[in-house]
């Protein structure tokens, strides 16, 4: 294979998002055949990449692209797909309710006869295809019945039909496993090295540590848009690799969470047997004053969780307290009236009013105060307003009357979080808090968590993909695997390399290995 | 980042509707003798007073996300009950007046049952509720158009002089500043708009978004009951006008989104955009006397504005309108492409939440 072209040669390449530095000076080369994992936490700039190769995003200049020997034109996704770079995103895209046929015809045609579908023949055909990825099964039956791993196969199998062996250069991986259980997931990894074999190179992202080594591929970490690590799986140890995953730049607020702890005696926030469809008997109580982290992988309830005790989405079973009182379920109007706040993580789509001002995010939460019928006190609502700017340095100052969708992303998560203090309630739950935001604008919503814990006894709860954030600003946090508590970790035991261990960690047998290292 | 807009400007965009009005009076000045006397001035203002009325009351809940199809059709059943009422049961003016009113705000309720218990789009519930509502009316009056009241009072209720002005010209005003502040300075306004924004954001906040759809469509019901009235008596019991008047209310209250407050729903804009259209019909029919204008003026507004609203949202650099309406209709699809990620301050979510409503009890 060494006469073909690299599948992937990327030299330079750098994006920016306004102030940000989503990516810097970023280089990697794939040789044709290759598995490559890309590995990174929450903000590492691994999916800048995809999009830069995607063609979603431009990158900044300079930079060069070069997949199976075509150079890219930024910016263009049909560029990339004349290239033969191919992607397969987490949520597959595949219509559940058509069958196996019919999604592989999407994207590349049926085979037909005077305008018709030849029924045998595109069997035949996506037979073939599904062949390719080592999968045997029938392309009649509908996707909805296919295991997990049956439907990424079939993902993977889309990307090559209709194309003959060389056509497609190279394949990336967005987190394909990261919903599948362990033995599914040694299914997706041998269909990706059976595609990898035909002379694809694969990008593989991924964020689970266990299956990068049972995958032998080649590794390079990302963080916060800087390549850290570049090398073979098996020259290095998961230590390592943790270790090159988890930064510094937290520990201000590490120091904060150490030398402000009052953790009070009384429950503020008290779960029992919370049930729903991801989560499996979650039981937990919050004291005020605490801030509680919620670690775990995507699909092990960590993304629901919050919601359903803020009741975004009706529980099945299980009950929460607050104060002692108990709440309803699915009620979110009742949270509140009870003291209880939830941010949640999709800022676009279901925290933020983007075609309103800034203000009216910011007062949404309560307007009592402002209403002396039969007039609406505009100006003490604006005072107030600009007072919390003052007060979590939302940028620009005096920027209350601008549409929030004017803001940056930092600045829009501020006045989220203002507009839940200002309620003053006993219970904050937050969902990925800082989640697309800017370094400094983290660093300002960590310290507001803090003194709201500290100083007003607010019983903090945040659910957070980002590690190295729970680390910095928990007193306590719990890890959830398939919908269940699978671990507790407090004070001193709370530690990057602990809480990557347990969140990564996705059986008994992985778990061995892993404490060995670590 | 933007710096605040506090610069000295013209206002070409958000005072647009003031420049081409004014553009047309000089024009039509120049261009015929007819045109700049007081009778235009009071014939004009008047005769939109009934359209007028029915696009305020269409606000509401266009600022709450929900379409309201069915005012023309509500105001063609109140037109008639409210003279029914007078020559077949032979009750009072006031009377009359009262229960008709309370029958607009009944068709609003049943539409806001639609909406918000059945969670049927309100684009279609209205729309349906229109034909539901021409078929009782047909059953109602044999589809014959009844005789007004004798009563000289009914029709002095709208014709009544005020400075040269009809009276109906001063009820549209008096509407027309009630909505402004419901809309504007109380927090029910401010509900409706935080749940036209985003549904989802506003159930999460606590605003109980199902009551206040609810609300939104029991006015526009009520309001669409008094312009029913109102036409009733000022041009007699016509068993059409209704829907003659539901695209030019639509057309104006898009139109009234440009102007003022961009983005927004806004009476004000409204009540600018009807007399902008109006004053343009009147002239041109001074000078051409042919009657398509006012079909044609209407449905190109109409097109003009929504698109001009698209394509100033993404000149803003937005790629979606956050309450795009062709996407209401539309489920979010799941791109992971689009899916909001760390690191990136630009991921845009796919499209709006739907206009149909999230209950909660």
């Amino acid at each position: 294979m060494s006469n073909q072209p690299s599948a992937l040669v990327a030299a330079n390449v750098s994006k920016s998002f306004g102030g940000t530095q989503a990516l810097v000076d970023f280089s990697l080369t794939i040789a044709a055949g290759e598995v490559r994992a890309l590995v990174g936490g929450n903000g590492s700039g691994k999916s800048t990449f995809i999009k830069i190769l995607s063609g979603y995003h431009r990158p900044d200049s300079g930079a060069q692209v070069v997949v199976g020997g075509v150079t890219l034109s930024p910016g263009d996704p049909a560029s990339s797909r004349r290239s033969g770079a191919r992607f397969v995103h987490q949520d597959l895209g595949l219509v559940n309710d058509a069958s196996v046929l019919d999604n592989l015809a999407v994207a590349n045609g049926y085979p037909t006869m005077a305008g018709t579908v030849r029924g045998r023949a595109s069997r035949a055909a996506a037979s073939r295809t599904l062949d390719r990825v080592g999968l045997t099964i029938d392309p009649r039956i509908k996707v909805e019945r296919l295991s997990a791993a049956e439907k990424t196969g079939v993902a993977l199998a889309r990307t090559l039909a209709g194309l003959s062996d060389g056509e497609v250069k190279l394949l990336v991986l967005d987190e394909p496993t990261a919903t599948l259980p362990a033995n599914e997931v040694r299914q997706v990894l041998r269909m990706v090295h059976a595609v990898a074999a035909q002379g694809v190179g694969v990008l593989y992202v991924t964020h689970r540590l266990d299956e990068i080594f049972e995958l032998g591929a080649s590794i390079t970490v990302l963080r916060n848009g800087h390549r850290v690590l570049d090398g073979s799986s098996s020259d290095m140890t998961r230590h390592d690799l943790v270790r090159h995953l988890s930064g510094s730049e937290l520990d201000d607020a590490r120091d904060e969470a150490d030398h402000t702890a009052k953790v009070r005696e009384d429950l503020a926030l008290e779960v029992s047997h919370l049930r729903s469809a991801q989560i499996d008997d979650v039981s937990f109580g919050v004291a005020r004053g605490e801030v509680l982290g919620i670690s775990g992988v995507t699909g092990s309830g960590r993304e629901i969780i919050a919601g359903l005790i803020f009741g975004r989405e009706r529980s099945t079973g299980g009950e929460v307290q607050v104060s002692g009182r108990r709440i309803r379920a699915g009620q979110p109007r009742e949270s509140i009236r009870n003291g209880v706040a939830f941010l949640p993580a999709d800022r676009k789509v279901e925290s933020g009013l983007m075609d309103l001002t800034a203000r009216e995010n910011l007062t949404i939460s309560s307007l009592r105060e402002f209403w002396r019928p039969p007039l609406f006190r505009r100006r003490r609502e604006r005072a107030e307003a600009r007072a919390w700017f003052d007060r979590l340095g939302i940028q620009p100052a005096g920027g209350e009357e601008l549409l929030f969708s004017k803001l940056s992303g930092g600045n829009q998560q501020k006045v989220l979080v203002a507009k839940w203090l200002r309620l003053r309630p006993g219970v904050l739950l937050l969902d990925e808090p800082t989640q697309g935001v800017d370094v400094a604008a983290k660093a300002e919503i960590h310290h507001q968590l803090l003194s709201a814990a500290s100083t007003d006894a607010v019983a903090v709860v945040v659910t957070s993909s980002d590690i190295d954030e729970l680390v910095a600003i928990c007193h306590r946090v719990l890890v959830l695997r398939h919908g269940r508590v699978a671990a507790e970790l407090a004070g001193e035991q709370i530690t990057v390399a602990a809480v990557t261990k347990q969140t990564l960690v996705s059986d008994g047998s992985g778990q061995q290995i892993l404490s060995e290292v670590l | 980042m933007d710096r605040p807009r506090f610069r000295i400007q013209l206002g070409l965009d958000r005072f647009s509707g003031l420049y081409l009005w004014a553009a047309f009076i000089v024009m039509f000045t120049a261009w015929t003798p007819l045109f700049f006397t007081s009778a235009t001035l009071h014939s004009v203002a008047s005769g939109q007073a009934v359209a007028g009325i029915l696009t305020v009351g269409l606000l509401i809940p266009l600022v709450a996300g929900a379409f309201d199809l069915s005012v023309g059709a509500t105001a063609n059943v109140t037109a008639i009950s409210v003279v029914q009422l007078q020559t077949l049961h032979h009750l009072g003016i006031a009377w009359s007046i009262v229960l008709s009113v309370a029958l607009g705000a009944l068709i609003g309720a049943v539409n806001g049952f639609l909406v918000v218990v059945f969670k049927i789009n309100s684009f279609i519930a209205t729309l349906a509720m229109g034909s539901v509502l021409a078929a009782l009316l047909t059953i109602f009056t044999n589809n014959e158009q009844p005789s007004p009241p004798t009563d000289p009072a009914w029709s002095r209720l709208t014709q009544q002089s005020v400075g040269g002005f009809q009276i109906v010209f001063i009820y549209f005003l008096i509407i027309a500043v009630v909505v402004w502040w419901i809309l504007e300075h109380t927090p029910a306004g401010r509900y409706m708009r935080v749940i036209g924004s985003n549904t989802e954001a506003a159930r999460l906040s606590g605003v109980p978004v199902g009551r206040w759809v609810w609300i939104s469509l029991i006015c526009s019901g009520t309001i669409a009951g008094l312009a029913g009235i109102a036409c009733s008596s000022l041009l007699g019991p016509s068993l059409t006008f209704g829907q003659a008047l539901l695209l030019p209310a639509f057309a104006a209250a898009f139109l009234g989104s440009t102007q003022l407050t961009p983005g927004r729903f806004n009476v004000w804009g409204s009540v600018i955009a009807i007399y902008v259209l109006a004053t343009g019909i009147q002239g041109f029919q001074f000078v051409t006397g042919v009657q398509w204008l006012s079909d044609m003026f209407n449905g190109v507004a109409l097109i003009a504005a929504v698109a001009f609203a698209g394509w100033r949202y993404r000149a803003a650099g937005n790629r979606l309108r956050p309450r795009d309406w062709s996407q209401a209709i539309r489920h979010r699809s799941a791109d992971a492409h689009d899916a909001p990620e760390s690191g990136d301050l630009t991921a845009v979510s796919n499209g709006a939440p739907e206009v149909s409503q999230a209950e909660e009890k």
